[in-house]
C-alpha cells in the first residue's frame, strides 16, 4: 500500500474570526476533495477547531505534531494565534502554512507565508489612493497588532508623502459603539478612511458611514471611500448594502479574470452553489494546500526542508497565478488587486499589479521603486 | 516608531563559532538587507562594522577592540545562553544594548537588532550631552570671574552683572560660559583656567 501523509487543518469555526476561519477551512476541504480524486489516499487530513481560544491553538498544534505525527499544519487566522503556535511548530520542525494577509515583520523558516504582507497590500493601496483621493486619511484600528502596526505604517507612508493624518481611532476588538468615531470623521473631513477594524466593529462602522454619506454627500464612497486590506467576499453578506462602493485590497477576488479563474469558479459553484463567492481566504488556502500536497507527491515525502526547497525552486500554477516561495523570506510573491464592492456582494476590480515579491521587513523599500499601477477601469 | 527601521547597506560582524545559531543570524540579517561576516577571532581595529553580534558565552576581552574603553563605537547584540552573572557583566562591559538568548529563535533577531541600535543611539546622545555639560562645568569659574569683573568695571550689583552677561549670551546665542570667555577675552585678562 502506498504511504499516506497526515496534514493538520487548524482553523476556528466559532469565535470572533469564525467567518474567516470557516472560509479558510472550506478552502482546505475543497483542496483535499480535489486532491483525493487525483491522488486518492495520499493525504490523511486531521481537523482541529480551537474555537478562537489561543490556548486551544497551542494544544491543537501540539496534538497534530506530536500525537498525529503531522509535519504540515495549515491554519491560524490571527497573528496572535500564529505567534502562539510557532514555538511548537519549531520544536517539532514542522511547517506551518499561513494563508492570511498580515502586518509583516516575520520570516520564519518553519512557515510558508501565502498571505500578503504590507508591501503587497498597504503600499500599493496607498500608491493608488494618495494621488486620487488625497493625503489626509483617517485611520481606524482594532486594539491589537494588526490595527496598531497597519496604522503605524500608514502614518509613516503619509508623512513620507508630505500628507497629514486627519485623525485616528483605536477601539477594543469587538466595540460596536462607533458614534464618536463617526463624529470625528465628520468633523475632520479626511480624504479617505483606512479601516483596520475587524468583524462586528467594521460592520457597525460601515453601516454608520453609509448613514453619514446619505446625510452629507462629502462622505459617500465616491468622495471619501473606506478602504481595507482584509475585507473580502466572505463578509459581504453580513455587511449587506452598507459596504457598497467601498474599497478593499486583496491578492485574489472572485471576479478576477485570468489564471483559469472561470473554471475554478465553475467547480466551486458545482460544489457550493452558484451563489457562493470565492474570497482570497478561500482561494489562498485552497491554493496553498494544493501546493503542499503536490510537493509531497512530487518529493515522495513530507519532510519540511525538502518541501520548502521544492517550493522555492519550482513555480506552481495556482488560482492566484504562478506561485514560487522565496527561499529567504519564505513568502509567496502575490498579485495586488483593488476591488470596489458591488451591489451584488462582489468586487469590481479597479486596479491590478502583477505579482509583487514579498518584503516582510520592508528592507528594500527605499532602494527599489515600485512599478506604476495599471488602471483597468 | 516614526520610521520603519531600515538596515539596507549596513554591515554586521558576527563573532561566533559556525553553528546553527550563526546560520540563523546570517540568514535573517541577510533578509533585513545587511551584509555580514562571521568569524571567531578578534575584530580588527580597522573593521568598523555598523553592528556587532558577539558570543557572550565564550567571548573574551580581546575579541572587541573597544574592551578597555567601555564605550562601543557601534551597536552591540550579545548572544547569550549562560545565566552566569560574570557573562552578563561581560556583555554589558562590551556595550551590548540587547541580548539574544541562545538557542536563537528567529523571531527574536529583528527586535534585538532594533533595540540595540536604539540603545546605542540613545547612549551616544547622552554621552554627547554629558560631554557638553562637563565642558560647561569646567568653564564655570570663568562665569564667576566675568561677573566679578563686570561688577567692578561697570559698578553693578552681582545680580545685575549676571543678568547683563546672560542677556549678552542670549543675544550671541551661546552659553553663559562662552559669553564669559568672550567678555574676558575682550578685556584680555583670561585667567589660566582653560
Amino acid at each position: 500500500m502506498r504511504k499516506s501523509f497526515k496534514i493538520g487543518i487548524l482553523y476556528s469555526l466559532s469565535g470572533p474570526y469564525a467567518a474567516l476561519g470557516r472560509e479558510c477551512r472550506d478552502g482546505a476541504e475543497f483542496a483535499l476533495e480535489h486532491c483525493n480524486r487525483v491522488l486518492p489516499g495520499l493525504i490523511e487530513p486531521v481537523f482541529v477547531d480551537p474555537a478562537g481560544s489561543l490556548q486551544d491553538y497551542v494544544e491543537g498544534a501540539r496534538t497534530l505534531l506530536r500525537d498525529h505525527g503531522c509535519r504540515h499544519i495549515i491554519g491560524t487566522i490571527t497573528s496572535a494565534a500564529r505567534k502562539e503556535i510557532l514555538p511548537v511548530v519549531e520544536k517539532h520542525d514542522g511547517l506551518l502554512w499561513y494563508t492570511c494577509p498580515y502586518e509583516g515583520f516575520e520570516a520564519n523558516p518553519n512557515v510558508i507565508y501565502t498571505g500578503a504582507c504590507p508591501n503587497q497590500h498597504l503600499l500599493p493601496l496607498f500608491d493608488y489612493l494618495l494621488p486620487r483621493f488625497g493625503k489626509r486619511p483617517y485611520l481606524l484600528g482594532a486594539n491589537y497588532v494588526w490595527g496598531w502596526e497597519m496604522n503605524r505604517l500608514a502614518r509613516e507612508l503619509i508623512t513620507a508623502a508630505a500628507g497629514e493624518i486627519a485623525g485616528e481611532s483605536v477601539l477594543p476588538v469587538d466595540e460596536i459603539y462607533i458614534d464618536r468615531v463617526i463624529a470625528d470623521i465628520a468633523r475632520t473631513q479626511p480624504s479617505f478612511v483606512l479601516n483596520n477594524f475587524i468583524g462586528p466593529s467594521s460592520y457597525a462602522f460601515l453601516a454608520a458611514m453609509r448613514q453619514l454619506g446619505k446625510a452629507n454627500p462629502e462622505f459617500t464612497s465616491e468622495i471619501c471611500p473606506v478602504v481595507s486590506c482584509d475585507l473580502t467576499e466572505c463578509e459581504l453578506n453580513e455587511i449587506g448594502e452598507n459596504g457598497e462602493g467601498q474599497l478593499s485590497a486583496a491578492s485574489y477576488f472572485d471576479s478576477c479574470t485570468g489564471h483559469d479563474n472561470a473554471s475554478f469558479r465553475a467547480v466551486v459553484a458545482e460544489r457550493y452553489g452558484v451563489e457562493r463567492r470565492v474570497s482570497s481566504f478561500f482561494a489562498t488556502t485552497f491554493a496553498s494546500l494544493k501546493m503542499c500536497i503536490e510537493a509531497i507527491h512530487t518529493m515522495g515525502g513530507d519532510e519540511p526542508l525538502a518541501v520548502r526547497q521544492h517550493l522555492s525552486s519550482n513555480t506552481t500554477d495556482t488560482v492566484l497565478g504562478p506561485v514560487r516561495i522565496d527561499p529567504n523570506t519564505c513568502h509567496a510573491a502575490l498579485p495586488f488587486h483593488l476591488g470596489r464592492i458591488t451591489a451584488s456582494k462582489g468586487f469590481d476590480i479597479i486596479a491590478s499589479l502583477p505579482a509583487i515579491a514579498a518584503d516582510p521587513y520592508l528592507a528594500g523599500r527605499r532602494m527599489a521603486r515600485r512599478p506604476q499601477l495599471r488602471v483597468v477601469s | 516608531m516614526r520610521h520603519t527601521p531600515n538596515f539596507a547597506g549596513w554591515h554586521a560582524s558576527i563573532l561566533h563559532r559556525s553553528d546553527s545559531n550563526a546560520e540563523k543570524l546570517l540568514r535573517q540579517l541577510n533578509l533585513l538587507g545587511l551584509t555580514r561576516d562571521l568569524s571567531w577571532k578578534p575584530l580588527a581595529e580597522a573593521a568598523k562594522p555598523d553592528l556587532v553580534l558577539v558570543d557572550a558565552d565564550q567571548g573574551w576581552d580581546e575579541l572587541l577592540p573597544w574592551n578597555a574603553t567601555r564605550y562601543a563605537p557601534c551597536p552591540v547584540v550579545a548572544l547569550l545562553g549562560s545565566e552566569a552573572p560574570s557573562r552578563i557583566e561581560w556583555a554589558m562591559k562590551m556595550g551590548a544594548g540587547a541580548i539574544l538568548a541562545k538557542p536563537i529563535v528567529t523571531s527574536a533577531i529583528y527586535p534585538a537588532v532594533v533595540m540595540a541600535i536604539a540603545v546605542h543611539g540613545e547612549r551616544r546622545l547622552v554621552q554627547e550631552r554629558i560631554g557638553a555639560l562637563e565642558e560647561r562645568i569646567r568653564m564655570r569659574p570663568l562665569v564667576h570671574h566675568a561677573v566679578t569683573a563686570l561688577m567692578t568695571e561697570r559698578r553693578l550689583s552681582e545680580e545685575d552683572a549676571y543678568a547683563l552677561l546672560r542677556s549678552d549670551a542670549m543675544r550671541r546665542r551661546e552659553t553663559l560660559e562662552a559669553a564669559a570667555v568672550s567678555y574676558l577675552a575682550r578685556r584680555d585678562v583670561v585667567p589660566k583656567v582653560i
